[in-house]
C-alpha cells in the first residue's frame, strides 16, 4: 500500500469545510449585522443625541433599541417596516435632515396618524422589505411599487374627494378629473358604469399591475406611470392599432391625467378609513343633481362628433362622423328621433348605445342631451312625404344617386348606414324625403330636390330605403 | 467494600464527579481506543458508522472516477433539505391568505431565513440534478446488473419521490411562478382527456380529470392545492423517501456493496514475505443457517480493500462537505425565486413548469397526453425493465462495460442529439400535421407528433445496434444515451428556447414584453 488512500478525501473535507464555514459566517454577518437598516438607526441616534435638550432625552437617545420597527395595520392588511429607516418619519424637530430621516412634509401625519394608516395605502411599495431598492420594488416582483412622489396624490381619492380637499393639495388630481371630463374621455372609457365602449372600462386602472398592460413597444422604465404617460403621448404606439386620439397634451397635463389614471380604485376600506367628504361623493353618484345637457355632451359626445356643427371626416374610424349638433339636422329630427338615436346608439358603427343598460345614461341624462341638441334649431314642421312609389325605379336611382356615398346594399361607406336597424326604426318617412329634398347644410349631402329629383322619385327612393326595414318591429308613422 | 464505609452522601458526590466520564463511556460503548483484539471487535459490534457499512471497503469503491460521489451527495442534499425545510416550516404558513407574506417574511425579518430558504432551493435543485446523474452512472456501469436488479427499481422510485417532493415544494412560496407552473403540471396529470376527448367518451370515463382532481383537490389550483401539496411535501414524501433510502442502502450493503469488475483478480493478499491466495467463500455463514450464494459476501476476500474506518468515512465525509460547501456559495449569490403573489387573473406567459418537466413540457406541446402520460410511462416502465431484459453479467463495474460499449456510447450520442435537433428544427420551421392538415383529427396527431417520431427513431437505433452487435447490454446502452440526449436537448429547448406562447426564441431578450 502507497500513502494514505484516504488522503484526498480529507483535502477535499478540509477545504469544503473551510468554505463552509466561511460562507456561513459570511451570510450571518450580512444577514444581521451589515444590514443598511442598522446603520440609519445608528445615525438617527447621533441626531437625535443632537438634538436632545436635557439629559433624560439624552439618555433615551442614547438608549435608542437599533431593532426592526413595523407598523401592523390589520384592517389595511399590511405590515410595513419603512419605519425602521425612516424612525424620524413623524417627529417635528425632523424637518432640516437628509432622507431618510426626515419628518413627513406637510405634517401629513398629523392628520394620519403612522399608526392607523401605516405608508404602503399612500405611498405603494413593498412594505416588508428592509432595504431602500426592495421596497422601492420597482425592478422586483411586486405588484405596486413606490409611487414617484409626484404621483403619490393619486392614492388620496382612495378616502377622499379630490375636489372636496383643500386647494393646492391636490391639483394634479383635480386637473387630472378635469381633464378627463372635457377632452371626452367617457366618450370611450366606462367609468362607474358610464361612458362608451370602444376601449376599455377604467374603474379600477390604478389597481392594475404592469402585466396587465401591453408593454411590447414601451421603452424605458416599465412602471405603469411611464406607460400611462408615454401612452397618452402616442396611443398608437403603445398599443398597435389603438382608435385612440392624440390628445396633444402638455406634460402638466400628461402628469395630470396620469394621476388621476392612478388615483382609479375601487378598494373596499373600512368606513372608518373614508373621509365624509368621500362618503357625499359616493352618495351623489347614486342620487346625482339634475343634469347639464352641455356638460354632458362635453363628456361622452365631444369625442367623435367634435362641436357636433360640422360633420366630421375621422382617419381611424374611416367615415364621417355626423355633425348632431347641425341646425339643419336638428331641424329635421324631432326629440322623440333624438333620444332613440342616443338609446340605441347605431349598430354596425362606432356610435355606442347611452341607454341605461348600455352606456349608463339615465332617462333623465338622455332629455338633458336632447334638450341640448335641441336649442341648435327647433324642429321645423317637415312637409308631408309623397306616397311610397316602385321600389325596382328606387333601386335604379338609388345605384345611380346615392350608393356612392350610402352604399349599394344601404350599408353605409363614407356616410350614414341606411340599412341600418336603428335608423330605419327612428327615421319617419317626412325626415328621409326631407333630407333628399332639401340635403344637409355644411355636410356632403346634397340637396337632391334643387338638383331635379321629382317628389315621384323621392316616392320610389323611400319605398326602395324602407325594403331594409326589419319585420320584427313596427315602424313609427 | 463494605456499606458502613460508604455513606449515602459520599456515594452521591463520588457519582457526580464521575458523571462525565459515566456519560462518556455510556456513549461510546467501548469506552476507549481498542487495544486487544476482542475489543477491536467489539468497537465494530459498538459503532453506528460500521454498523451501517462494511468493515472493509474495495479500493475500487472509493475510486472518484467510478461513482463521482453521487449517492452521497444526494444523501446529504437530504439532510441539508430535512434540517433547512424544518427550519421554513417554524415561519411558513400554509394558506394562501398567508403563503406568501410569511415567506416575504422569511426573506425579510427571520435571522437568515433568506439565505436558509436560499439553501433549500439549491439543494433541492442539486438533488434532481444528482438523481439524474446517478441514475446513468448506475447504468453506464453495469451496477444494475444481478444481484442488484431489485436496488435498481427501489432507485426508480426514488428519482420519483425526488421529482415529487421537488415539485410539491414548488407551489408553497404561492407566488406567480408556483402557481403557473403548478397549472402546468395539474394540466400534464389531465392530459388523459386528449385521448378521451378524442374518442369522445370523456363524460363517461375521465382518468385525466380523476388524476387533476385528486392532485388539485379541486379543478383549479387554490387552498386545498396548497394544504394538499404542503402534507405531501413536509410529512408524506419525506416519510416515504427516507424508508426507501434505508432499502436501497440496505440492498447496497447486502447485495455486496457497490459494483467492481470481479472478472478481474484483486493482488492478492501478502503475509510476511509471501503472496497469499485466500480462500474465497462460496459458502457463507448467516445468522441462521449455512447458505449458498453472494448474500453477504463483500469482494471475495481481504485483498485489495481498506478498512473502511476511517479511509471511507473520509470519503463520505469529503462528500457531505462537498455538497454543504456547493450549497453555500451558490445561497450566498443567487437568491431563490419569489415572483408576485399568485394571481389566477393574470397569466404568466409563457407559463413554465419547473424546469426538470421541461423536456415534457415541450412533448405536451406537441401532445398533451404523448408528452404527459404515453411517454413518460414508456420511459419509466423500459428503464424498470432494463436489468430484466439485459441479464449478461459482463461488464459490471467497467464504463460503458468497456471500449465497445464506449464507442456505442458516442455514437448514440451523436445519433440521439442529431436526430432530436433536426426534429425540432423541422418543428420550430415548418411546423407539424395541424399545420399542414388543418382539419387532420386529433387522433392523428396524438398518434403521430415529434414525441412518438423520437421515440420510434431511437428505438429503431437500439434495434439496429442490438442486430449488430448481437448484444442486448449495447442496445440498451444505445437507447438510454439517445433518451438522455432528447431528455437534454428538450429541457433546454423548453427553459431556454421558449418564450410567450411557447413560441421559439433564440433568446429571453428577444421575448416581446406583453
Amino acid at each position: 500500500m502507497s500513502g494514505d488512500p484516504s488522503r484526498p478525501f480529507k483535502w477535499v473535507t478540509v477545504v469544503c469545510s473551510v468554505v463552509t464555514v466561511g460562507f456561513l459566517v459570511a451570510a450571518a454577518v450580512r444577514e444581521n449585522v451589515s444590514a443598511d437598516w442598522r446603520g440609519h438607526q445608528a445615525v438617527f441616534r447621533g441626531i437625535l443625541q443632537i438634538k436632545a435638550k436635557d439629559d433624560a432625552a439624552r439618555a433615551t437617545a442614547r438608549n435608542l433599541p437599533i431593532e426592526i420597527r413595523q407598523v401592523v395595520v390589520p384592517a389595511l392588511h399590511t405590515v410595513d417596516r419603512c419605519v425602521t429607516c425612516h424612525l424620524g418619519i413623524d417627529d417635528p424637530r425632523m424637518t432640516d435632515q437628509p432622507n431618510p430621516h426626515r419628518v413627513h412634509p406637510k405634517q401629513l401625519l398629523a392628520i394620519h396618524r403612522v399608526e392607523k394608516f401605516g405608508c404602503t395605502v399612500c405611498h405603494q411599495g413593498q412594505g416588508a422589505a428592509l432595504n431602500f431598492e426592495e421596497a422601492k420594488a420597482e425592478d422586483y416582483f411586486w405588484d405596486y411599487p413606490l409611487l414617484p412622489a409626484k404621483f403619490t396624490e393619486a392614492t388620496c381619492a382612495s378616502c377622499h374627494d379630490p375636489r372636496a380637499l383643500p386647494k393646492g393639495s391636490v391639483e394634479k388630481l383635480v386637473l387630472g378629473m378635469q381633464l378627463f371630463e372635457q377632452k371626452g374621455c367617457n366618450g370611450c372609457h366606462k367609468l362607474n358604469g358610464k361612458g362608451g365602449q370602444l376601449g376599455p372600462a377604467l374603474d379600477n386602472e390604478g389597481l392594475k399591475t404592469k402585466h396587465q398592460f401591453v408593454r411590447a413597444s414601451l421603452k424605458g422604465s416599465q412602471t405603469n406611470w411611464n406607460w400611462f404617460a408615454e401612452h397618452f403621448r402616442d396611443p398608437a404606439g403603445i398599443v398597435a392599432g389603438s382608435l385612440m386620439p392624440m390628445p396633444a397634451l402638455s406634460q402638466p397635463q400628461v402628469e395630470a391625467l396620469t394621476v388621476f389614471m392612478l388615483s382609479l380604485r375601487q378598494r373596499d376600506l373600512p368606513a372608518e378609513y373614508l373621509a365624509p367628504d368621500k362618503i357625499d361623493e359616493q352618495y351623489a353618484r347614486l342620487h346625482p343633481p339634475a343634469p347639464d345637457g352641455a356638460a354632458l355632451y362635453h363628456r361622452y359626445c365631444a369625442a367623435c362628433h367634435d362641436t357636433g356643427l360640422h360633420t366630421r371626416w375621422d382617419k381611424k374610424f374611416a367615415r364621417f362622423v355626423p355633425g348632431v349638433r347641425n341646425a339643419a339636422f336638428i331641424r329635421t329630427e324631432d326629440d322623440e328621433c333624438l333620444a332613440e338615436n342616443i338609446r340605441e346608439g347605431r349598430p354596425g358603427t362606432r356610435m355606442p348605445g347611452w341607454g341605461p343598460k348600455a352606456g349608463g345614461l339615465s332617462d333623465a341624462e338622455v332629455t338633458a342631451l336632447v334638450a341640448y341638441l335641441r336649442t341648435s334649431a327647433p324642429a321645423m314642421a317637415l312637409p308631408v312625404a309623397p306616397p311610397r312609389g316602385e321600389a325596382t325605379r328606387g333601386a335604379a336611382l338609388f345605384a345611380q344617386e346615392c350608393a356612392g356615398c350610402h352604399g349599394i346594399d344601404g350599408k353605409g361607406l363614407i356616410a350614414p348606414a341606411l340599412a341600418n336597424p336603428v335608423f330605419q326604426q327612428a327615421a319617419t318617412d317626412a325626415f328621409i324625403s326631407q333630407t333628399i329634398r332639401a340635403g344637409r347644410e355644411n355636410t356632403p349631402m346634397p340637396a337632391f330636390g334643387r338638383a331635379g329629383v321629382s317628389e315621384s322619385q323621392i316616392g320610389d327612393l323611400l319605398a326602395y330605403i324602407r325594403k331594409w326595414q326589419p319585420q320584427a318591429r313596427s315602424q313609427r308613422p | 467494600m463494605t456499606p458502613d464505609t460508604k455513606t449515602p452522601i459520599r456515594e452521591f458526590l463520588e457519582n457526580l464527579k464521575q458523571s462525565p466520564r459515566h456519560i462518556r463511556e455510556s456513549a461510546m460503548r467501548n469506552g476507549k481506543a481498542p487495544e486487544t483484539d476482542r475489543e477491536r471487535s467489539q468497537s465494530t459490534f459498538h459503532n453506528l458508522f460500521l454498523h451501517m457499512q462494511s468493515v472493509r471497503t474495495d479500493r475500487r469503491s472509493l475510486r472518484f472516477a467510478y461513482t463521482f460521489g453521487l449517492g452521497l451527495i444526494l444523501t446529504a442534499s437530504f439532510v441539508v433539505l430535512t434540517i433547512t425545510g424544518i427550519l421554513l416550516m417554524v415561519y411558513y404558513k400554509p394558506g394562501v391568505e398567508l403563503a406568501y407574506n410569511s415567506v416575504k417574511d422569511i426573506h425579510f425579518v427571520v435571522p437568515a431565513g433568506r439565505f436558509i430558504r436560499n439553501i433549500h432551493r439549491w439543494s433541492a435543485h442539486l438533488m434532481v440534478l444528482a438523481v439524474f446523474l446517478h441514475m446513468a452512472r448506475v447504468f453506464y456501469t453495469g451496477s444494475y446488473k444481478r444481484p442488484r436488479e431489485f436496488n435498481w427499481l427501489i432507485g426508480l422510485a426514488l428519482l420519483v419521490f425526488t421529482l415529487g417532493l421537488s415539485f410539491t415544494g414548488y407551489l408553497l412560496p404561492w407566488d406567480q411562478l408556483a402557481y403557473w407552473a403548478v397549472t402546468i403540471g395539474a394540466n400534464i396529470a389531465s392530459s388523459p382527456r386528449e385521448v378521451t376527448d378524442a374518442i369522445g367518451i370523456t363524460a363517461w370515463f375521465d382518468p385525466g380529470g380523476f388524476q387533476k382532481q385528486l392532485l388539485l383537490g379541486a379543478n383549479y389550483v387554490g387552498q386545498e392545492s396548497l394544504i394538499r401539496f404542503y402534507v405531501l411535501h413536509v410529512a408524506v414524501l419525506p416519510l416515504l423517501i427516507s424508508a426507501f433510502m434505508g432499502l436501497h442502502f440496505w440492498r447496497v450493503r447486502k447485495d455486496g456493496g457497490l459494483s467492481r469488475d470481479e472478472s478481474k483478480p484483486a493482488p492478492p493478499a501478502r503475509i510476511g514475505d509471501r503472496d497469499v491466495e485466500v480462500f474465497a467463500p462460496t459458502k457463507t455463514y448467516g445468522l441462521m443457517a449455512v447458505v449458498r450464494g453472494r448474500t453477504p459476501v463483500v469482494g471475495r476476500a481481504p485483498e485489495g480493500s481498506v478498512t473502511s474506518w476511517p479511509n471511507l468515512m473520509w470519503a463520505e465525509l469529503a462528500a457531505f462537505m462537498f455538497t454543504i460547501a456547493v450549497t453555500l456559495v451558490l445561497s450566498y449569490f443567487f437568491d431563490a425565486p419569489l415572483k408576485e403573489m399568485a394571481n389566477p387573473a393574470i397569466p404568466e406567459n409563457p407559463a413554465k413548469a419547473p424546469w426538470y418537466f421541461l423536456g415534457l413540457q415541450e412533448l405536451v406541446s406537441y401532445s398533451a397526453f404523448m408528452g404527459g402520460v404515453g411517454i413518460p410511462s414508456i420511459v419509466l416502465i423500459g428503464l424498470g425493465l432494463i436489468p430484466y431484459l439485459d441479464r449478461d453479467p459482463r461488464g459490471v463495474g467497467v464504463w460503458f462495460g468497456g471500449p465497445a460499449g464506449r464507442r456505442t456510447f458516442w455514437q448514440s450520442l451523436i445519433y440521439g442529439l442529431t436526430s432530436v435537433l433536426a426534429l425540432l428544427a423541422v418543428t420550430v420551421n415548418l411546423g407539424w400535421l395541424r399545420t399542414w392538415f388543418p382539419t387532420i383529427p386529433q387522433i392523428a396527431i396524438i398518434i403521430l407528433n415529434p414525441a412518438t417520431v423520437i421515440v420510434a427513431m431511437y428505438s429503431a437505433w437500439s434495434l439496429w445496434v442490438l442486430r449488430r452487435t448481437g448484444s442486448i447490454r449495447m442496445s440498451a446502452v444505445a437507447l438510454f444515451t439517445c433518451f438522455l440526449a432528447g431528455f437534454v436537448v428538450l429541457t433546454a429547448m423548453g427553459s431556454i428556447f421558449r418564450g410567450p406562447n411557447w413560441h421559439f426564441y433564440w433568446w429571453p431578450s428577444q421575448w416581446p414584453t406583453h
